[in-house]
């Protein structure tokens, strides 16, 4: 497994104008994607966007309506799931109940023919890198829910395959073991350097893991990209309000002005057109706040705001205030240390601050950039 | 591969379940070509046969409101009070499952009969209960776990909330009771209703022991045809009792999806303690159904081990001499003829050969009919294929043809010299598996939905193949419904009489028909024996296969849906 990168070419899987309809709906709208040997891609949107759709196209448990599935440089649009050579971790774990943890992970291997020695070997290996070696003689009802997706981890794994697909494999287990879960897939993939397909609706989990995301909605990719790119650049408002937290202003912009009705904002980049209608987005932490009456000097006048403080939330490191400004709503996180030392309170008048360069930019039209 | 299961099960069903149906109507409507509607004219026209439908239709639709009601309030002091002792009355309501309908005909006999312990020796009166009052007293008994078991998943699925919040608002216990609980289980009465009155209209075992000169549907087919050797006028009374069976099997059938479409999933089973009165009620009408079933069965035992009911109770095996009805099994009678001789040779090796030829026919049903629903499930519920719903179709409707039917059709359809397996075991094999396989499909499917489709595809997914998934994962998941499906039907062959009675011989015997032969010879006693012989027989299998797979219990295996 050190000699991984042996392979220059790479086994690349390439979707080519897939699509899929059921009937009259279009699940999956003629997609392209080239997903590289090695690479954690991670699928996200919200439910019925047509991810987990996709993956079953790969896997071979849905046929193809149009497009082509290509790995290593053949069409697999018509091969048999079990000739794919494609693990997959499933939401619902789908251990085998009548087994045992050590049956569970030879099964994959035992059907392969593989000799008993070795079977020994890879299952003792399998087990070493969950850290569950002394559960192997136990049945999966035995085990925790993040034991058991665990298990099912190492099962797909050990045949070895060329692609592991995971189907939302971590929404069925509580927050805590969620997040921890999570990294070790992370430290997994790095030291296995094996492709992943993962497909989930936490944006948080698929920003902390991928090193590329694509967002889907309806049926179509809106997004490709770096989490970080993803998240400090959406290309949409959709992306915007999908991935992390926005506030949203709709308005008329004039050169470096955006007027929304009620306030004129400045932002930082002008527009092409003279004037057109804009929707503007600003993340929480990107939003200051001061208390009332004594913002610092230097600041853009116009992009001051009053408002209300109305909910105070603690997440811990950060503070989230939901502010009424002259009956709009708005999310701002703020540090606790800021909070506390510029003694913000409940019920209690603010002053908000909109930094013009902080502020995304889409055509009301269409609702991208 | 699914192609090719499907296609083989669809032609097994089309070949010996819609082809005997279809050569009944054929032969009910076609004199030597020709469409005619005389067998019908004849039918209705001769006052006593005409009478069989009058009679079968009034004892059903009181055997129906009698088992319903009874029924009911013993689901609901199951269900919805906090009495004691609920596992032994559940348990003691499914005891009619286990032998066959006519030991309560039997019961009833050495009870209230001619020479019924109650009626001659207590009461010395000439008044017996041979006729309608028999029929329906008997039904009922062997139609109550059916109803119950439908009544008690009705009641036990309908959210108690209901009733507290009605409570909680006002409602008095009675109107709650009205307004609520009896509304909300509606759709689970009915099917109930539904579902006895199909059991009683289709039972041949009840009315020929103890309906005395009270002549109904299914018995009346068994009398043209065997006794009058009038094929044509059997099949114009098949065809004329499908209707009201095949009626009230879709309205069992339409209700009961009806009634679990209301259960939600919400429910919450827990209960408020009851108040004493309403436990101490509840506890003293739950014994009562439960004491009348143990007495059937008490007096059928006491029955095949005294001298001489019920002038002479002293105890004697004489009554399991059976009178000369020797048989002939294979390779038993071999064995036995030549290490015994004299009289336990004629016993064993050949009057007991029917019980032989019943076991192991049973056990071959077991297997065959637990392993066939099985694959038919499997294809209906995980694969689908194009025409799975006719295979669904096909595989419930057996249910709605009553057994009498279906042994008529199969003497028409089958009774030809190039059918090599007319006249032996196979047919009676083949015909209990195909008239019981409504249940163990639905059973079957029941259970598969269970399986998550991903433990599957993990399978695929890992390299398997369809047969290694199947024997791998899918079969193992089943076990447990696969063995509870095969005692099912191995209950069902040691018991079954309506069907199979067209199909044995002087060589091909079995256990449970011997017994109408004994009855109808006025050998009571004797009949009561093989009864007991057979119940033995199923209670050892019971308990052999709680012993082998760790559970067992009666639920799910009433011929309901």
């Amino acid at each position: 497994m050190e000699n991984g990168k042996e392979c220059l070419m790479g086994r690349n899987l390439r979707l080519e104008n897939l699509t899929k309809t059921f009937g009259t709906l279009t699940a999956v709208d003629h997609v392209n994607l080239e997903i590289e040997e090695g690479e954690f891609i991670c699928f996200l949107g919200p439910s019925g966007c047509g991810k987990t759709t996709i993956l079953r196209m790969i896997t071979g448990f849905e046929t193809v309506t149009e497009g082509k599935i290509i790995f290593d440089g053949k069409v697999i649009n018509d091969l048999l799931p079990q000739k794919r050579e494609f693990g997959i971790v499933f939401q619902s774990y789908a251990l085998f109940p009548n087994m045992r943890v050590e049956e569970n992970i030879a099964f994959g291997l035992k059907v392969r023919k593989m000799p008993k020695k070795m079977i020994a070997e890879r299952v003792d290996q399998m087990l070493d890198l969950i850290g569950l070696r002394d559960w192997r003689n136990l049945y999966p009802a035995q085990l925790s829910g993040g034991q058991q997706q665990r298990v099912a981890l190492v099962r797909a794994l050990a045949p070895d395959p060329q692609v592991l697909l995971l189907d939302e494999p971590l929404s069925a287990l509580d927050a805590k073991i969620r997040v921890r879960l999570r990294a070790e897939v992370k430290r997994l993939q790095q030291e296995l350097k094996k492709t992943m397909i993962y497909v989930t609706h936490d944006q948080e989990e698929a920003l902390s893991i991928a090193d590329r995301v694509v967002v889907m909605e309806t049926g179509q990719f809106r997004q490709v990209g770096k989490p970080i790119d993803i998240y400090k650049f959406p290309v949409s408002s959709f992306v915007a309000d999908f991935v992390g937290t926005s506030n949203f202003f709709k308005g008329h912009r004039t050169d470096n002005c955006v007027n929304t009705g009620k306030r004129k904002f400045k932002v930082a980049q002008s527009g092409s057109i003279p004037e057109e209608e804009v929707f503007l987005a600003i993340r929480p932490e990107k939003i200051e706040v001061f208390k009332y009456g004594e913002p610092p000097a230097h600041l853009e006048r116009s992009n001051l705001v009053p408002g209300r403080i109305d909910v105070v939330t603690f997440l811990g490191a950060a503070v989230r205030l939901v502010i009424n400004m002259d009956g709009e709503e708005v999310i701002s996180d703020v540090i606790e240390k800021d909070f506390e030392q510029r003694q913000l309170r409940q019920g209690e008048e603010a002053l908000l601050y909109f930094p013009p360069e902080a502020f995304i930019i889409y055509r009301a039209r269409e609702g991208s950039q | 591969m699914t192609g090719m299961t499907l296609g083989f099960l669809l032609a097994v069903l089309t070949f010996f379940m819609l082809y005997p149906v279809y050569d009944i109507c054929r032969l009910s409507f076609f004199k030597e070509g020709m469409f005619t509607l005389k067998n019908y004219a004849a039918y209705f026209t001769n006052p006593r046969i005409f009478r069989s439908l009058t009679n079968s239709v009034y004892v059903s639709l009181i055997t129906m409101v009698i088992t319903t009601v009874l029924a009911f309030f013993f689901a609901y002091g199951l269900t919805r009070t906090t009495i004691g002792g609920k596992e032994i009355f559940y348990t003691i309501s499914t005891f009619p499952l286990i032998a066959p309908s006519i030991i309560q005909g039997l019961a009833l006999i050495l009870l209230f009969g001619r020479n019924g312990l109650i009626t001659r020796y207590l009461f010395q009166t000439d008044w017996n209960i041979y006729g309608a009052t028999g029929i329906v007293a008997a039904e009922c008994l062997y139609c109550f776990p059916n109803a119950l078991f439908i009544l008690y998943t009705t009641l036990s699925a309908v959210d108690t909330r209901l009733d507290e919040a009605a409570q909680s608002l006002g409602a008095s216990a009675l109107k709650t009771f009205y307004k609520v609980t009896l509304p909300s289980a509606k759709y689970g009465i009915a099917s109930a209703a539904a579902l006895v009155f199909n059991l009683t209209i289709t039972d041949f075992g009840v009315p020929v022991v103890i309906g005395g000169n009270y002549n109904v549907l299914a018995t009346e087919i068994y009398q043209q045809v065997i006794g009058m050797q009038r094929f044509d006028l059997g099949a114009t009374i098949s065809v004329i009792l499908l209707m009201p069976s095949v009626g009230a099997f879709l309205l069992n059938y339409y209700l009961t999806k009806k009634s679990y479409a209301l259960i939600s999933g919400q429910a919450r089973p827990f209960l408020q303690p009851s108040r004493p009165f309403k436990r101490w009620a509840f506890t003293i009408y739950c014994w009562i159904p439960c004491i009348l079933i143990l007495i059937v069965f008490a007096s059928v035992f006491l029955g095949s081990f005294v001298k001489t009911w019920p002038y002479d109770f002293s105890l004697t095996l004489k009554h399991f001499d059976f009178p000369s009805l020797g048989g002939y099994a294979p390779l038993w009678t071999k064995f036995w003829a030549s290490i015994l001789d004299g009289e336990w040779q004629s016993m064993i090796a050949y009057k007991y050969a029917p019980i032989w030829n019943s076991f192991w026919v049973a056990i071959l049903v077991a297997i065959g009919g637990a392993l066939l629903t099985l694959l038919a499930g499997y294809i209906v519920e995980k694969k689908k294929p194009r025409g799975d719903q006719v295979l669904y179709t096909l595989s419930v409707l057996p249910a709605a043809i009553p057994g009498t039917v279906m042994g008529l059709g199969y003497i028409l359809a089958f009774n030809k010299p190039y059918y090599f397996f007319y006249g032996t075991f196979w047919i009676i094999i083949i015909n209990i598996i195909i008239c019981n396989f409504t249940l163990g499909v639905l059973s079957s499917i029941a259970n598969l939905k269970q399986i998550d489709k991903s433990i599957e595809e993990a399978s695929v997914s890992l390299g398997a193949n369809p047969i290694t998934t199947f024997t791998r994962v899918v079969f193992p998941l089943t076990k447990t419904a696969f063995f509870s499906n095969a005692i099912f039907f191995f209950m069902r062959a040691m018991t079954t009489i309506s069907a199979v009675i067209f199909l044995v011989s002087a060589k091909v015997k079995l256990a449970a028909i011997e017994i109408i032969f004994l009855d109808i010879d006025g050998r009571t006693a004797s009949a009561n024996a093989m009864c007991t012989i057979i119940i033995v027989i199923v209670v050892g299998m019971l308990v052999a296969m709680r012993l082998i797979t760790g559970k067992a219990g009666l639920k799910g295996m009433s011929a309901s849906a």
